[in-house]
C-alpha cells in the first residue's frame, strides 16, 4: 500500500487558496492539502525531514509570492534529487508565453492560468481534482 | 516679378556670383575691345602697305622716264651720226614709252597735290623737249643736217632735258620721302597692334586670375561651410538618435508598469467574481430555506427578509457581475497592450507599396460593398518592425471604414514621402465622420472614444496605434474635420536600426 498524495499548496491570496481548496474538495478529493503563503515557508518545508519520510507529494504553484518568484521554488524542487520526481501544477494569472514557456523548461508539469470567470475556474480546479484522482505519483 | 528686375536685382546684390559674373564679363568686353583694335590696326597697316606699294610703283614710273627720255636721245643722236632709219624707229618707240609713263605717273600721284602740280609744270617741258627731237630728227631726214645740229646746239633741248631730269628727280625723292614716312607708320602701327594685344592680353589674364581666385575662395568657404553643416548635422542626428531611444526607453519602463499593474489587479478579481460566486450559491441556499419556510411557516418569514432574498441580493450579484466583467475586459485590454508593446521590434526593410496594398486588399471586400475607394499611393521603403507597421496601417485602415460616414461612400488614400533629418512620414485620409478638435487627443488614449457610441469597441485601437507607432521611435498625428474626414500622419524613423542601435549598445 503506497502512502497518498500530499498536496503542497503555495499560493499567496487566501481567497486564492480557499476557492482553490474549495474546488477540490468538491471535486471529491480528500487528500491532506497544505497551505503555505510565501515562498520561504514552503521551501523549508521541502527541505525538512517531514517531507523527506512521508511518501509522494503534488505542488500547487503559484507565480506571483511576495518574497520571491514562483519560478524560483520551481527551479529549487526540479534541481533536487528526491523531489524533482514530484509533479509541480502552476497555477498562476499570467498567461504570458514566455513565462509559460520558461515554467515548463524548468521542468513544470501542467501550467494552468487563473480565469477570472469563475466557472472556468472552478472547473479547471474540478478537472485538475479528476486528473488528481487518476494520477499515479512516484514515490520520493 | 519679371526676368528683368530679377537680373536687376541680381546686379544690385553685391554677391559672390556678381563678382564673377562681372569680372568675366569685362574680360569678355576686353577680348572683344582688343580683337576690334587689331582688326582696325591691321587694316590701317594694309592701307599703309598700299601706300608703300603705290610709292614703288610712282618710282618705278620715274626710273622708267628717265630712261626713256634718255633712250629717246641716244637713239636721235644715233640717227643724226649714222642716218639709219632703225634709230628712228627706236626713237618712237622711246618716245611713246616716255609719254605713257608720264600719263601714268600723272595717274599715280593723282592723291599728291604737290606732286601733281609739280607734273602738270613739267608737262608743257616734256612736249617741248619731243618737240625739238622731232625737229632735229625732220630736218636731218630732209637732209639739212647742219639745221639739226644748229638746233642742238642751240641747248634748248638740253635746257628742257635737264630740267625734266631734275624735276623728276624731285618727284622721286618727295616719293622716297614719302616711302620713309610710311614706313615709320607701319612700324608704329606694328607696335601699336602688339602693344595693344599685349595689354589686353594681360588684363585678361588678370581679370581671369582675379575670377579663379575668387571661385577658389568660394569653394573653400563653400567646403568649409559643408563641413560644418556636417558637423552640426551629426550632432543633431546624434540627439535626435539620444532622444529617440530615450522615449523608446520611457515607452518601456510604462509598458512594464502596465504588464504589472494588470497581473497583481487579476488576482483581487479573481477572488471577487470567486467570492461573487460563492456567494451567488450561498444566495440559492438561502432562496431554498425561505421557500421552505415560506410553505411551512409563513408566519416567521420577515416582510425585509424576502425582500433581500428575493431582490437586493441577486441584484447586487448582477451589478458586481457586469462590473469585474468589464474590469476583466479592461484588464485584459491593458495586458494586450503592454504584451504587444513589449516585443522587441526587428527592423528590416519593408516595401510599404506593398505591404499597403496587402492591407487594402484585406479590406477589398468591405470597401466594394460600400461603394468606396481605397487608392495606396507609390511609398518610400522603410526599415522597421513588419508585424508593428502591419498592425499600425491595419488599425488605421480598419477605424476608417469603421468610422465612414454612412452618407457617402468612403475614399480612403494612403500617401508617402521621405523628409529630410532620416524620416519618412506616411498619410492615411478618409472622408469618415471625422473627429471634433476637443477629441483628437482623447482618441489616442487607452478606453476612450469619441463621437457617437453606435459602434463595438473597447477604446484600443489607437492607443495601441500610438504606442507602436512610438515603439517605432515615431510619432502620430491626427487632422480632422468633423463631418469631413481625418487624416493620421504617421512619422517613423527612416532607418529604425540607425535610431535603436545605440540603445541596444548600453
Amino acid at each position: 500500500m503506497t502512502h497518498p498524495v500530499t498536496i503542497v499548496m503555495v499560493e499567496d491570496d487566501h481567497g486564492h487558496a480557499n476557492l482553490i481548496e474549495k474546488n477540490i474538495r468538491r471535486a471529491n478529493i480528500n487528500n491532506e492539502i497544505r497551505h503555505f503563503a510565501d515562498g520561504s515557508s514552503a521551501l523549508e518545508y521541502f527541505e525538512s525531514e517531514e517531507v523527506r519520510g512521508n511518501g509522494p507529494l503534488l505542488v500547487l504553484l503559484d507565480l506571483n509570492l511576495p518574497d520571491m518568484q514562483g519560478t524560483d521554488i520551481l527551479a529549487r524542487i526540479k534541481a533536487d534529487e528526491r523531489l524533482r520526481r514530484a509533479p509541480v501544477v502552476v497555477l498562476t494569472t499570467t498567461d504570458d508565453k514566455v513565462e509559460i514557456q520558461r515554467c515548463y523548461d524548468l521542468g513544470c508539469n501542467v501550467y494552468i492560468t487563473k480565469p477570472v470567470d469563475y466557472e472556468a475556474f472552478a472547473s479547471a480546479i474540478r478537472q485538475l481534482g479528476l486528473f488528481l484522482s487518476v494520477m499515479q505519483a512516484p514515490e520520493i | 516679378m519679371s526676368r528683368l528686375s530679377e537680373t536687376l536685382g541680381f546686379l544690385r546684390t553685391p554677391t559672390f556670383g556678381r563678382t564673377v559674373f562681372i569680372l568675366l564679363s569685362s574680360a569678355f568686353s576686353l577680348l572683344a575691345l582688343t580683337g576690334l583694335m587689331s582688326l582696325w590696326i591691321s587694316g590701317r597697316i594694309n592701307e599703309l602697305n598700299e601706300r608703300v606699294e603705290h610709292t614703288f610703283e610712282v618710282r618705278a614710273e620715274v626710273q622708267g622716264m628717265v630712261g626713256a627720255l634718255a633712250d629717246a636721245e641716244t637713239y636721235q643722236r644715233g640717227h643724226l651720226l649714222t642716218g639709219q632709219l632703225d634709230a628712228v624707229r627706236d626713237y618712237e618707240a622711246a618716245r611713246r614709252e616716255a609719254l605713257e609713263r608720264f600719263e601714268r605717273l600723272e595717274r599715280l600721284v593723282a592723291d599728291n597735290p604737290e606732286q601733281q602740280a609739280r607734273l602738270s609744270e613739267l608737262e608743257p617741258v616734256l612736249q617741248l623737249r619731243f618737240s625739238i627731237l622731232d625737229r632735229t630728227l625732220a630736218a636731218a631726214r630732209a637732209g639739212r643736217g647742219d639745221e639739226a645740229i644748229r638746233i642742238i646746239r642751240g641747248g634748248e633741248g638740253l635746257r628742257a632735258m635737264e630740267r625734266l631730269r631734275s624735276d623728276l628727280a624731285l618727284v622721286d625723292e618727295t616719293e622716297a620721302e614719302l616711302l620713309g614716312d610710311r614706313r615709320a607708320l607701319t612700324r608704329e602701327s606694328d607696335l601699336l597692334n602688339l602693344a595693344v594685344n599685349l595689354i589686353g592680353t594681360a588684363l585678361i589674364f588678370a581679370l581671369g586670375f582675379a575670377s579663379l581666385w575668387l571661385l577658389r575662395r568660394y569653394l573653400i568657404e563653400l567646403q568649409n561651410s559643408r563641413a560644418e553643416i556636417a558637423e552640426i548635422n551629426r550632432g543633431l542626428e546624434a540627439t535626435v538618435k539620444e532622444r529617440t531611444a530615450d522615449l523608446i526607453a520611457a515607452n518601456e519602463e510604462v509598458q512594464k508598469f502596465a504588464y504589472i499593474v494588470s497581473h497583481d489587479l487579476r488576482a483581487p478579481l479573481v477572488n471577487v467574481t470567486g467570492y461573487t460566486s460563492e456567494l451567488a450559491t450561498a444566495a440559492k441556499a438561502l432562496t431554498r430555506q425561505m421557500d421552505t419556510v415560506k410553505d411551512k411557516a409563513p408566519e416567521l418569514l420577515d416582510a425585509d427578509a424576502v425582500l433581500a432574498i428575493e431582490e437586493d441580493v441577486p441584484e447586487a450579484l448582477g451589478f458586481i457581475r457586469t462590473s469585474t466583467e468589464k474590469m476583466d475586459r479592461l484588464i485584459n485590454a491593458i495586458l494586450k497592450l503592454s504584451r504587444e508593446g513589449r516585443r522587441t521590434p526587428q527592423p528590416q526593410w519593408l516595401d510599404m507599396t506593398e505591404l499597403l496594398r496587402g492591407i487594402a486588399d484585406s479590406v477589398q471586400h468591405q470597401v466594394s460593398e460600400a461603394e468606396g475607394e481605397i487608392a495606396v499611393d507609390r511609398l518610400p521603403r522603410l526599415e522597421s518592425d513588419r508585424l508593428f507597421i502591419e498592425q499600425i496601417f491595419g488599425n488605421l485602415v480598419d477605424n476608417a471604414l469603421k468610422y465612414r460616414d454612412p452618407q457617402r461612400p468612403p475614399r480612403i488614400s494612403i500617401r508617402g514621402r521621405d523628409e529630410p533629418g532620416g524620416w519618412t512620414v506616411y498619410e492615411v485620409e478618409d472622408n469618415g465622420r471625422g473627429v471634433s478638435e476637443a477629441d483628437r487627443e482623447r482618441v489616442f488614449e487607452l478606453f476612450r472614444r469619441a463621437g457617437k457610441q453606435d459602434k463595438p469597441g473597447e477604446g484600443l485601437g489607437l492607443a495601441f496605434v500610438r504606442q507602436s507607432v512610438r515603439r517605432l521611435g515615431g510619432s502620430i498625428e491626427l487632422d480632422s474635420e468633423l463631418g469631413k474626414g481625418s487624416t493620421f500622419r504617421l512619422k517613423f524613423p527612416k532607418r529604425l536600426s540607425a535610431v535603436t542601435s545605440e540603445e541596444d549598445s548600453r
